[in-house]
């Protein structure tokens, strides 16, 4: 036989080797044990970034602690896109009736597969959009980083400050802006820098950027990746401030320039997630935290702030807490020189989702 | 800290392209003998990986180094075995070795996310660092950086001033006839993905060593590709390979800076740029001998140039 | 032109019995399944459970198996892109590119006539995606028929330049200004969605994918147009001396080739993703080469190889969730399945020095 009808051949022989495969275990099928609530979650990187991922991972593990009845599915690295799909549909077919799509971009996918599965619970964090089964869930990080900033500009000898941010992402803008309101708010010298690396995680990039911004002379630098490690070591390697973001154990890596960073610990907020789904209660809603919730945590203070600097943070949290202070508040104008927020009144935090400009005295483009 | 934007610039170039640089110039070598490996993304991962591993456990990052040059080499062996011993397609090979790499270094690197270490030191030279602006530019960085011009010049005596050298080219260029001369095309061919395979995981090493100091799955994001592109761009030639990284690693870096600068320039549509002139450069001058193309560059694809 | 060689695209050169090829094929495979079970042991795994769960995870059910030709309509498209040019003894490693601006211009399509009804959208952004990886390719086409740059090199560069372009669109005139400044498009409206069977995700793309098949193979065995492309890929000098004009083949099979990638990008973007995203390719283009090599550029066998790299591909998933290991991982077992073949592959060609 030519070649042709040997590549049938082979061909037919593989659909035939696959079919026999499908039948085969097709009969076997799935084998689970019955736990009283099975949660699947994705994670777009690896958990153990001392970031993002490991902030949630983390969560997920103290839920475990507080719930032994829960079983966890959990995959790391999970793609944007076409794939997030699949993985969630292969949690679902294990039984998952929790599912947590633990990245922004995971949005889409999750609320196409929550339309199949009614009665499958998602919990997206820092999404947009709800359904009957998917509720969203973040907290409001501005408040925290103007607390972050008030210590930066405490702290600051050049008053130079920069960021290294992944995407120019609403969030991400307004957490800078809210950073420079607040260090400004105690130095009113500071300027800050702020470039964006074009995506979540690539150590190289963001070690070039740090290196960039500190050699413009800025001697605290913030991060907003995914995994802050690679940007607070650069910072540390050249005797520069560091202030984290996402997981509250970062500080290790920056034991003299660490000043204090913005932790997410989701344990209890789970928790609670995994208790309504078992018990009925669940409801699909837009929750937003703040200071005041227990999954967002100032992480404690490095050795070089100062101590008045310390103190004027913990008061002004409690304004925030108590409403008293509002961290846009206005007069506001952008950074090219656009009135965004009249006086006398405040940007509402809750709107931070259409916010695409960054405030006066940044030097960086936020499109 | 020096507040200039030219060097800040600079030095980000020279930060960013070291890595880009060493790739380049194992992969110039390569080529050059007629091999064109698009694994050297692989390689690169082996090398990270390998030397982030090794100086988590030994805290030593110099030896760390050594054993991601190492591990490159013999990485790279593998698409040696494929292409010289068994005749493979040379595409193909080197993106089966790319995907090998990234499984492999992804397996080997699960346990070391998030470890610390100290990394490659910046040394300062006594006289040199200290002179105000060029000091700090050019003189506060780690041996790798240091190390990476005159390995690029060794790269070209060794290629266009030696015997071994002159052979290695031969080789490229007419495989026959250089085994008509007597050399030995497939020692030759082994022996320049060795030493490619060194350069690629000291590339390697360098990112997760020196520029980042830590492992991240695929942390190369294509570096090793871009490196297979600037080959070209510096048309095989391992002294225009420095312009070449300065200017693809000064991509990065000059975005960086411009956004740092309020400049409303899209970054996309300047990275492409090294890309374009790349592709306009080998369409005008393609024709001339000296500059272009191994005229047996994968010699099992081109049958019909 | 000089003389070309059989093996270039990796075609298979076989005399023997019928079975014995398909029992090769097994046997190699089998190769690397070993290596790799090998390989899982040695990190503490076991290999018999990880097959298994592999296996019965992509073919155990409608569902997995769906995922499965979900996942094969990009690799067929770009594959037989790949399969095409190849014919004549082009090299396209350009499909990545092709795949993007296919899915670039299908997207300008879809954003800008968002109010015509389906059944004149979505014919017209097919069109779309295939004229956009078409005249990609073309361009590296134009610069090998002129005789400047191989295209080889051209397809490797242009890849870049295709994602840096769409980088830029979606980053910038293209943002959707409701995703909270995320670099991603506006999300396509119903009607430029590509239906889907049933309650999986198979869309219409699977029809695309297999008119390509059934075309390529049509075309070149049956038309006079094959004809004349096999003559140039036998000997090209004498197919010019015959007056078959190689410059045009060399553009149009590129075009076509670059067509059929876009559409693999058309199809993702429209059906899959339901916006264009920087992420849109996992590198289907790359892999799709790799199909159309290991098959010799042949219909029946990009079918088969395409099949069985979506399976080891999708097993990532339950690698990881089974059995701790991380997903790429097996990325190690595609290599390896991809090394068995290169190493039966040349054996018997070339100078022997």
């Amino acid at each position: 036989m030519d070649k042709k009808g040997s590549s049938i051949a082979s061909a037919f022989l593989v659909i035939l080797i696959s079919l026999v495969t499908v039948l085969i275990f097709n009969f076997t099928g799935w084998a689970s044990a019955q736990p009283k609530l099975k949660v699947g979650i994705l994670h777009i990187g690896s958990t153990a970034d001392a970031g993002y991922n490991q902030a949630h991972a983390e969560g997920v593990q103290a839920m475990k602690r507080n719930l032994p009845t829960v079983e966890l599915i959990e995959v790391e690295n999970v793609p944007e896109g076409a794939d997030a799909e699949r993985v969630m549909e292969n949690m679902i077919r294990q039984g998952a009736k929790l599912i947590i799509p633990a990245s922004f971009g995971y949005l889409d996918p999750a609320l196409r597969v929550a339309k199949k599965y009614p009665d499958v619970k998602f919990e997206h964090p820092g999404g947009y959009k709800l359904a009957p089964n998917l509720g969203t869930y973040w907290a409001s990080t501005p408040e925290a980083f103007y607390l972050m900033g008030i210590a930066a500009g405490k702290t600051t000898k050049t008053n130079k400050l920069g960021y290294v941010v992944a995407l120019p992402i609403s969030f991400f803008l307004a957490n800078v802006n809210a950073f420079h309101l607040g260090a400004q708010s105690v130095n009113p010298k500071v300027e800050t820098r702020v470039v964006f690396t074009g995506t979540f995680l690539d150590p190289g990039k963001e070690a070039t950027a740090a290196n960039a911004l500190l050699d413009q002379g800025i001697d605290v630098l913030g991060v907003i990746v995914d995994s802050p490690i690679t940007v607070v070591q650069a910072a540390e390697k050249r005797a520069a401030f560091s202030v984290g973001y996402h997981y509250i154990g970062v500080q290790k890596f920056a034991p003299k320039g660490w000043i204090s960073g913005i932790a997410f610990t989701w344990g209890e907020l789970y928790t609670r997630f995994a208790k309504q789904v078992m018990g009925g209660t669940w409801k699909s809603e837009a929750l937003l935290g703040n200071l005041a919730s227990d999954y967002l945590t100032v992480a404690p203070f490095g050795p070089a702030v100062p101590a008045d600097a310390i103190k004027l943070v913990n008061v002004k949290k409690q304004e925030f807490i108590s409403g008293k202070l509002n961290v846009f508040q206005g007069p506001i104008k952008d950074n090219k020189g656009v009135e965004r927020v009249k006086a006398g009144e405040a940007f509402p935090v809750a709107n931070v989702g259409k916010m695409d400009w960054l405030v006066e005295g940044i030097i960086g483009q936020a499109k | 800290m020096v507040g200039s934007s030219l060097g800040g610039f600079l030095s980000g170039s020279i930060l960013a392209g070291t890595p880009l640089l060493y790739a380049t110039l194992g992969e110039v070598i390569s080529e050059r003998a007629g091999m064109i490996n698009l694994g050297l993304e692989g390689v690169m991962l082996m090398g990270a990986v390998v030397g982030f591993s090794t100086t988590v456990n030994t805290g030593n990052a110099v030896l760390g180094v050594f054993a991601a040059a190492l591990a490159g080499a013999l990485f790279n062996m593998v698409f040696g075995f494929l292409v010289i011993g068994r005749r493979a397609n040379q595409l193909a090979s080197g993106l089966a070795l790319m995907f090998c790499g990234v499984g492999l270094s992804a397996l080997l690197g699960a346990t070391y996310i998030g470890s610390q270490i100290k990394g490659l030191n910046e040394i300062r030279i006594p006289f040199l660092s200290d002179i105000p602006a060029i000091g700090t530019i050019l003189f506060h960085y780690d041996i790798l950086v240091y190390l990476v011009v005159p390995m690029a010049i060794l790269v070209w005596w060794a290629l266009f001033y030696t015997r071994w050298g002159l052979s290695l080219r031969a080789v490229g260029e007419n495989p026959a006839a250089a085994f008509a001369a007597g050399k030995n095309p497939y020692l030759l061919q082994y022996q320049a993905l060795f030493i490619a395979g060194l350069l690629g995981g000291i590339a390697g090493a360098d990112l997760s060593l020196a520029v980042a100091r830590t492992w991240a799955e695929w942390m190369t994001a294509g570096r090793g590709f871009v490196a297979v592109a600037l080959v070209i761009f510096s048309k095989w030639h391992p002294l225009r390979a420095i312009a070449g990284a300065l200017l693809f690693g000064g991509a990065i870096a000059l975005q960086l800076q411009m956004q740092a600068r309020g400049l409303p320039v899209s970054p996309f549509l300047l990275d492409m740029l090294p890309y374009l002139l790349s592709l306009g450069v080998l369409a005008v001058w393609g024709g001339a001998r000296r500059h272009t193309v191994p005229a047996s560059l994968g010699q099992v694809f081109q049958g019909t140039e | 032109m000089g003389l070309t060689d059989e093996r270039a695209t990796g075609a298979f050169y076989f005399r023997r019995e019928w079975w014995v090829r398909p029992i090769r094929f097994i046997g190699l495979f089998g190769l690397a399944f070993l290596v790799f079970a090998m390989v899982l042991l040695a990190f503490g795994k076991s290999p018999v459970k990880a097959y298994v769960d592999i296996f019965s995870s992509t073919l155990g059910s409608t569902y997995g198996f769906s995922e499965i030709l979900v996942k094969m309509i990009p690799l067929t498209l770009t594959a037989v892109a790949v399969a095409v040019p190849s014919r004549i003894w082009l090299i396209n490693v350009g499909g990545e590119g092709q795949l993007y601006i296919g899915a670039l211009f299908a997207t300008w399509g879809a954003l800008t006539f968002n109010t015509l009804p389906a059944w004149l959208l979505l014919p017209f952004i097919s069109v779309l995606g295939f004229l956009g990886g078409g005249l990609w390719a073309s361009i590296s086409g134009i610069l090998r028929a002129k005789g400047w740059v191989s295209e080889t090199i051209s397809t490797l560069l242009l890849n870049y330049v295709a994602i840096l372009l769409v980088n830029f669109f979606v980053f910038g005139p293209w943002k959707d200004p409701e995703s909270a400044n995320y670099p991603q498009t506006a999300e396509f409206v119903n009607a430029a969605t590509l239906p889907v069977v049933g309650g999986t995700r198979v869309h219409l793309g699977f029809v695309f994918a297999i008119a390509a098949l059934i075309l390529f193979y049509f075309f070149l065995s049956r038309t006079r147009w094959g004809l004349e492309m096999r003559a140039i890929g036998g000997n090209p000098e004498a197919a010019r001396r015959n007056g078959i004009p190689i410059s045009g083949y060399i553009i149009l099979l590129m075009f076509i080739g670059g067509g059929l990638a876009g559409l693999a990008g058309m199809s993702e973007v429209s059906a899959i993703q339901g916006r264009l995203r920087p992420s849109l390719s996992p590198g289907y283009g790359f892999i799709g080469f790799l199909i159309s090599w290991m098959a010799g550029g042949n219909p029946l066998g990009i079918v088969a190889a395409a099949f069985l790299l979506a399976i080891v591909t999708s097993g990532g998933d339950i690698l990881q969730m089974a059995h701790g290991l991380p997903g790429s991982a097996v990325n190690i077992l595609n290599a390896l399945i991809l090394f068995v073949v290169l190493s039966r592959q040349g054996r018997k060609r070339g100078v022997k020095w």
